[in-house]
């Protein structure tokens, strides 16, 4: 497994940057990447490879590198391969770190990929990526993609479902506060008959943030018995928070269930009242608010420490405390 | 004994429109008192008042609950006082699950008695406990707060609350509407247990059918704004049989 992709040994990360992960998940393996080091990043798996363990990818930015950065990564699973991603991203240093990714995904036919994004980077970081996916028939793709901090994150997904009996699960989640920007643009094509796709994308800002989710589902005129559903729903829990959404549905065929759906509210007064007529304190009360707007996209990742994880992470962050994982040491963003 | 509630020409509106209009009632430790009247005299205002709901505006009046000034109070506050107000309509809260929900306000009125928050163990048999009161299922701990209850099952939620938080004061308003027979006995009942000689109720209905269950010591007929009529338990029987119509002639 060690031949698919770069291992930067954590002796030189030490001595060159000071990173380590010191708490990594059980059953994981760790790749390092600093600075967009090293070719051929990502995964290959053949025909039938399963990878057992989860490959955590960690992509840092540190001060070593100050101008911006483009770099692309592909995961390519042939026929009947399986893997399980966590991608996370992370800056070291203050720097306006500016970079550019493009993730290339392509799955064979009945491979599957569970994959999850972890952002956590710090308020001037401005970092795109763009994750272009292809899938063969009977293939399997659970992307969520999680952002937890950053100073203008934008996501673009572009999925082609080019086989019958694809499934495609889409799911994100973006905490903005202060001058925060979050941009998320999905697009989905289902080409083919008999796949299915859904997409659920929650947003809590806060302060002054803006972000925008755009997305849109692409039926082809012979591509019937589509199923496509897409949800974005937003919590703004300030006032001058401002949350853009555009769902957009192109059907073509005429034998399709598919759905849409887009909210943006603010926190619920009869809750808030009903929790501290309780006695919770009413931070506590919008918290336990916020933590259970978030909880339905955080439930889809599959891997239950992480999992566990993430919902702490989220709820530090959303607490206004530093959000790491339990006990790093070394604040990275 | 001290009062534990003294509500003093009390005058509250909302929106502008004055909707309370001078009310006084002393509540004593180990009483139950029940208001009455018809719909829009008041009763759900007065309750919404005494808890802190914010878009209420109290214009006039004092209330004092346990020596303190009420109406500066927070909601919050006004619970960890020990005040407790069961809902009319209780709140639906997706995705928070009710022993978290619990868990959190047990857990903050114990931190605001410099106590030790409950362990999860500790929690776990308080819990059972108390939810045993009103006959309820485990089962709904992990569930949404009231997502998907019955309007039994929420008014349940209610007691199994104030049973978790053991308040001085309970206002319960409305607490038998939307309840059938058994799930009116359940709650009744359940009330009657936490009843002790240093905690009061104050039970606000339409009907006379809950003080079957629960006895009040004292009866009080609101009516727009004003309490019209105080007297024993036998007032609420006289309203079952003719109705507020004399009483509001008499006005």
């Amino acid at each position: 497994m060690e031949n698919n992709y770069i291992y930067i040994p954590d002796k030189s990360l030490q001595d060159e940057v000071e990173f380590k992960c010191r708490v990594p998940l059980e059953n994981t393996d760790q790749v390092f990447v600093v600075d967009g080091e090293g070719e051929n990043r990502g995964l290959r798996l053949g025909r039938g490879e399963i990878l057992p363990r989860l490959l955590q990818i960690i992509q840092v930015r540190s001060r070593q590198v100050e101008e911006d950065l483009s770099y692309s990564t592909d995961y390519i699973l042939e026929e009947g391969a399986q893997a399980r991603v966590l991608l996370c991203s992370h800056t070291l240093s203050m720097l306006d770190f500016v970079t550019h990714e493009d993730v290339n995904i392509k799955l064979g036919e009945r491979a599957v990929l569970d994959m999850v994004v972890m952002q956590n980077e710090h308020n001037k970081s401005r970092h795109s990526s763009a994750f272009k996916v292809e899938m063969a028939a009977g293939a399997v793709l659970n992307l969520n993609i999680i952002t937890l901090h950053g100073g203008d994150i934008s996501n673009s997904v572009e999925v082609s479902l080019n086989g019958k009996g694809g499934e495609c699960c889409l799911n994100g989640l973006y905490l903005a506060d202060g001058t925060q920007r979050v941009s998320t643009n999905v697009n989905i094509f289902h080409n083919v008959p008999e796949c299915h796709s859904s997409q659920l994308f929650k947003g809590i800002l806060d302060g002054e943030s803006r972000t925008s989710f755009s997305g849109r589902i692409y039926v082809a005129k012979d591509a019937q018995k589509t199923e496509a559903y897409q949800a974005n729903n937003n919590l703004l829990a300030s006032e001058s928070a401002k949350a853009y959404t555009r769902p957009h549905l192109e059907i073509y065929a005429d034998d399709v269930k598919c759905s849409h759906g887009a909210t943006v509210g603010s926190l619920n007064e009869d809750e808030l009242f009903y929790m501290r007529s309780r006695g919770i304190e009413k931070g506590e009360a919008r918290l336990l608010q916020q933590q259970a707007f978030a909880y339905a996209v955080l439930e889809k990742v599959s891997n239950e420490a992480l999992r566990e994880r993430l919902h702490s992470m989220v709820e530090s962050r959303l607490r206004g405390e530093f959000s790491e994982c339990a006990n790093c040491s070394k604040h990275c963003c | 004994m001290e009062n534990l509630i003294e509500i003093k020409n009390l005058h509250a509106s909302i929106n502008g429109k004055e909707i309370l209009k001078g009310i006084d009632l002393v509540v004593r430790p180990g009483e139950v008192h029940a208001i009455m009247g018809p719909n829009g005299s008041g009763k759900s205002t007065l309750s919404a008042v005494l808890a802190g709901k914010e878009n209420y505006e109290v214009t006039e009046g004092t209330v004092k609950f346990l020596g303190q000034n009420l109406l500066e109070m927070s909601p919050e506050e006004r619970s960890w006082a020990g005040l407790f107000l069961g809902f009319q309509y209780p709140i639906e809260i997706p995705g928070v699950t009710n022993v978290n929900f619990m868990k959190t306000a047990v857990n903050e009125h114990r931190r605001q008695k410099g106590l030790a928050p409950l362990t999860a163990a500790e929690y776990l048999k308080l819990m059972r406990e108390k939810m045993a009161i009103v006959e309820m299922d485990p089962a709904f701990s992990s569930r949404g707060v009231n997502v998907g209850f019955s309007g039994g099952e929420k008014k349940r939620n209610e007691i199994f609350q104030m049973a978790m938080l053991d308040p001085k004061l309970a206002i319960l308003d409305e607490t038998d509407s939307g309840l059938d027979v058994d799930a009116l006995r359940i709650v009744a009942t359940g009330v009657n247990k936490l009843k002790r000689t240093d905690n009061a109720t104050i039970v606000i209905t339409h009907y006379q059918r809950l003080l079957d269950y629960i006895v009040p010591d004292i009866v009080h007929v609101l009516y727009k704004g004003r309490i019209i009529k105080t007297s024993g338990k036998e007032l609420a029987l006289e309203v079952e049989t003719r109705g507020y119509d004399w009483l509001i002639k008499g006005e």
